[in-house]
């Protein structure tokens, strides 16, 4: 009988090892059953085969680089939490990384860049208020715009209202691009989140 | 493997489809019975001719986990060291029908459109 015990190769352990290391985003829980996984794939693949050098070169290259193989894990990881999460700094950091990787990416990472810094803005503004009278919603004949401006050329729309509408504009631009981000993510196309390297492989197109 | 006169362009849109498959494909070889891993990966070639590579299948079990439609355990096996089964959920089942409906209507109607392609036949 083959054990896993009788398969210490050192190209295993290194790659195990750089996967380990690669894997650093993701919770110790998970980690280790992800690189106990990994370790019982190549060792059930190896055991089968006559020429243990080659199949080991082979398995090693399916799976792909540690660090490329680590890279889908993490990706996957955060676009699951992401999806079922309320934190806009985790949307925009798989945002960012889901950028990484496609058209549909790149746009959400926009839309949490343009929806998340304006709810910014509008927030610092608010706090702005108390301390610096001029900032507001100005109108003018070039402009219509929440910031500082000169009352001799432009005229501020909401006075007193100021404070609660444009709190309430920051609350409203947060939720919605947040409600929208969830539903880019969770709707995202379930194919693998990156191509697998095409090195080692032979025969029908591998997916 | 159908060889196409299109080169990469036609390899692409081919490896495109099958990625577009996977999921329902993993879900569908879970429905009858537990399987590992590399269970799964031998199924998908041998059932459907579905190539996976190792490297785009386990990230993806590890998604289909955390989205519940999955649930695994490690069990003992006579090769001396535990491997990960995986079987359906009941949300994974209900995924899997809907997909697979979606799927034999899908296919069933392109299916008729392309009939006249495949058989030569001109307007």
């Amino acid at each position: 009988m083959t054990t896993s015990a009788q398969f210490v190769d050192t190209r295993i352990e290194d790659y195990l090892h750089r996967l380990n290391t690669a894997l650093a985003g993701v919770a110790p829980p998970q980690k280790d059953e992800i690189v106990r996984e990994i370790r019982a794939h190549i060792v059930d693949t190896v055991a089968g085969s006559t020429d243990r050098d080659r199949a080991i070169g082979r398995v090693l290259g399916l799976l792909g680089t540690p660090e490329e193989l680590a890279e889908r894990y993490s990706t996957e990881c955060l676009l699951t939490r992401a999806g079922n999460s309320f934190s806009p700094w985790l949307l925009l950091r798989t945002s960012w990384r889901w950028a990484k990787l496609g058209v549909k990416g790149t746009l959400a990472f926009l839309l949490a860049l343009t929806g998340y810094g304006t709810a910014l803005a509008f927030t610092v503004s608010v706090f702005l208020k108390p301390f610096v009278p001029g900032v507001g919603l100005w109108f003018g004949p070039h402009s219509f715009h929440v910031g500082v401006e000169n009352p001799d050329e432009m005229r501020e729309l909401l006075g007193q209202w100021f404070v609660p509408v444009v709190a309430v504009a920051a609350f409203l631009v947060a939720i919605g691009t947040t409600q929208a981000l969830r539903w880019m993510i969770r709707r995202r196309s379930t194919t693998p989140v990156a191509p697998i390297t095409q090195t080692n492989l032979s025969g029908p197109a591998r997916v | 493997m159908v060889s196409n006169s299109n080169g990469d362009r036609g390899q692409h849109w081919e490896a495109q489809l099958r990625k577009g498959c996977l999921e329902m494909a993993i879900l569908a070889s879970l429905w009858q019975e537990r399987l590992y891993g590399l269970e799964i990966l031998r199924s998908l070639s041998e059932d459907s001719q579905l190539d996976v590579a190792e490297g785009t299948l386990y990230p993806i079990l590890s998604r289909l986990k955390g989205e519940g439609l999955l649930q695994s355990e490690w069990v003992e096996a006579d090769a001396g060291h535990p491997r990960k089964y995986y079987w359906l959920t009941a949300l994974g089942r209900r995924r899997a029908r809907e997909m697979a409906e979606v799927w034999n209507e899908f296919s069933g109607r392109l299916a008729a459109l392309v009939e006249p392609v495949l058989g030569g036949k001109q307007r």
